[in-house]
């Protein structure tokens, strides 16, 4: 009686496949069953198809991205980064247009320093001016004051006599016109609110009930 | 990304030549090591450039380093541009990986070939640019892919083929992208490097550190969960 040798598990079908693709010598037990049964042989089929349509769908894509002259470009992208491989760092030179434009700005920031002590100067004899100004004003109105009360005083009776009359009676008319005003002030402005105003007692009618 | 994989794989530029190191090691205890790997062109022109860079001779350095970045540089950004989604980081990250191993090309040892080291390098480099865009992401809009992107994919698509052709691979590609992006991250990495970058698990085991044998069962469950989101069996 000839025992069968049990199907092939996918496991080894798989071994099968790499091994071939990779050019290495497959599992002779197994790789004699598959020779002889169709099932496996069927199985096999269809797995190596769905590897083979992964592997070539995977590549084609990755083929039409990385065409002939993007991979001339990496080429030379990757010449060009080599040829930094191995040099010491290069120290870059300061670039003589810069420094000089360095040097131009340096040159204004002379001259704003001379406008800013200008300035500083000019404000500094300005307060020392005014102050010599004002104090020399005040002397002289102090002056000015003294010669007039040294004057003689002769005319000043007379010119009191003369005012004596009309001062009480304009004292009188001032008290009258702030006195109006200051009732004017305190009634309220809007026409709408005096009749308002005329019912509500005021604190100076108040005080002057109690006195 | 899990922190295994992001440890194995952030072991930087100063340790990749730590498989080398082993093999050196155990050919002076007078053990053979295990796998002699054959000097392929790439990995003999790097020996060359770090010949002539430990000499001073950078110019022709870099002339000879052109012809391993002319040999790489589409893979590398078909492997970056999956696992970035990204054109203009995947070019950059592509570019840095270049830049990276010709600054560290003194590091370089023959025993393991060079696309395995370049490769370790490009992803540790994908890795970071992914968590630094989660980082910005958790404090910016969001935005998968963006418009300049879409307008170049829309534009790369050849001009012979049909708009409703375009549209479907377009959708197909969108769908892909999304269920990878579904993976977790050492699936993913995995994934990512046998499948688009046709890494073999030892090669793979080599670049993040993981057993062979964890290679190849994270590369299984990957596969098997892909195929259940793309509607095959899982």
């Amino acid at each position: 009686m000839i025992v069968r040798a049990p199907h092939v598990d996918d496991d080894g079908l798989l071994d099968v496949y790499y091994t071939a693709r990779t050019g290495e010598v497959p599992n002779p037990r197994t790789a004699e069953h598959l020779a002889d049964c169709h099932d496996c042989q069927a199985r096999y089929a269809d797995c190596a198809r769905l590897l083979d349509v992964a592997r070539a769908e995977g590549d084609a894509e990755a083929d039409e991205i990385f065409n002939a002259d993007r991979l001339r470009a990496q080429q030379l992208a990757i010449a060009r980064r080599l040829e930094h491989v191995g040099r010491a760092a290069r120290v870059i030179r300061f670039p003589a247009q810069f420094v000089a434009r360095r040097m131009n700005v340096t040159g204004r920031t002379g001259l704003t320093r001379w406008v800013y002590g200008a300035a500083a100067a000019g404000l500094v004899i300005g307060v020392g001016l005014t102050a010599l100004y004002d104090s020399e004003f005040h002397r002289l109105q102090r002056n000015r004051q003294l010669a007039a009360t040294a004057r003689p005083t002769t005319t000043a009776p007379a010119a009191a006599v003369a005012t004596a009359g009309t001062g009480a009676t304009m004292e009188a008319a001032d008290e009258a016109f702030l006195s109006d005003l200051e009732v004017a002030l305190e009634r309220p402005q809007t026409p709408e609110l005096r009749e308002l105003d005329a019912l509500t007692p005021h604190v100076r009618e108040g005080l002057a009930t109690n006195r | 990304m899990s922190n295994e994989v992001q440890t194995a794989l952030h072991h930087g530029v100063e340790n990749i030549d730590a498989p080398a190191l082993r093999s050196n090691e155990s050919a002076a205890a007078g053990v053979a090591p295990q796998r002699r790997v054959p000097v392929s062109e790439d990995s003999r022109l790097a020996t060359e450039v770090r010949g002539l860079v430990e000499r001073g001779a950078l110019d022709d350095a870099r002339d000879r380093f052109a012809a391993l970045v002319a040999a790489h540089q589409r893979r590398a950004s078909r492997i970056a541009y999956q696992y970035l989604r990204d054109a203009a980081e995947a070019d950059e990250a592509v570019q840095d990986a270049f830049v990276k191993v010709f600054a560290h090309i003194g590091s370089y040892r023959e025993a393991w070939p060079f696309e395995v080291w370049f490769t370790r390098i490009l992803i540790n480099g994908c890795l970071d640019r992914r968590k630094a865009r989660a980082r910005r992401d958790r404090w910016f809009v969001s935005g998968e892919t963006t418009p300049g992107d879409e307008l170049r994919a829309a534009n790369a698509s050849p001009p012979d083929t049909n708009p409703e052709a375009r549209l479907l691979a377009r959708e197909r590609r969108a769908r892909l992208a999304a269920a990878i992006d579904r993976l977790d991250g050492r699936q993913r990495t995995v994934f990512m490097l046998c499948h688009y970058g046709d890494c073999t698990p030892r090669e793979v085991s080599a670049m993040t550190g993981l057993k062979e044998s964890t290679v190849r069962v994270h590369l299984f469950r990957a596969a098997r969960k892909l195929r259940g989101f793309l509607g095959g069996k899982s």
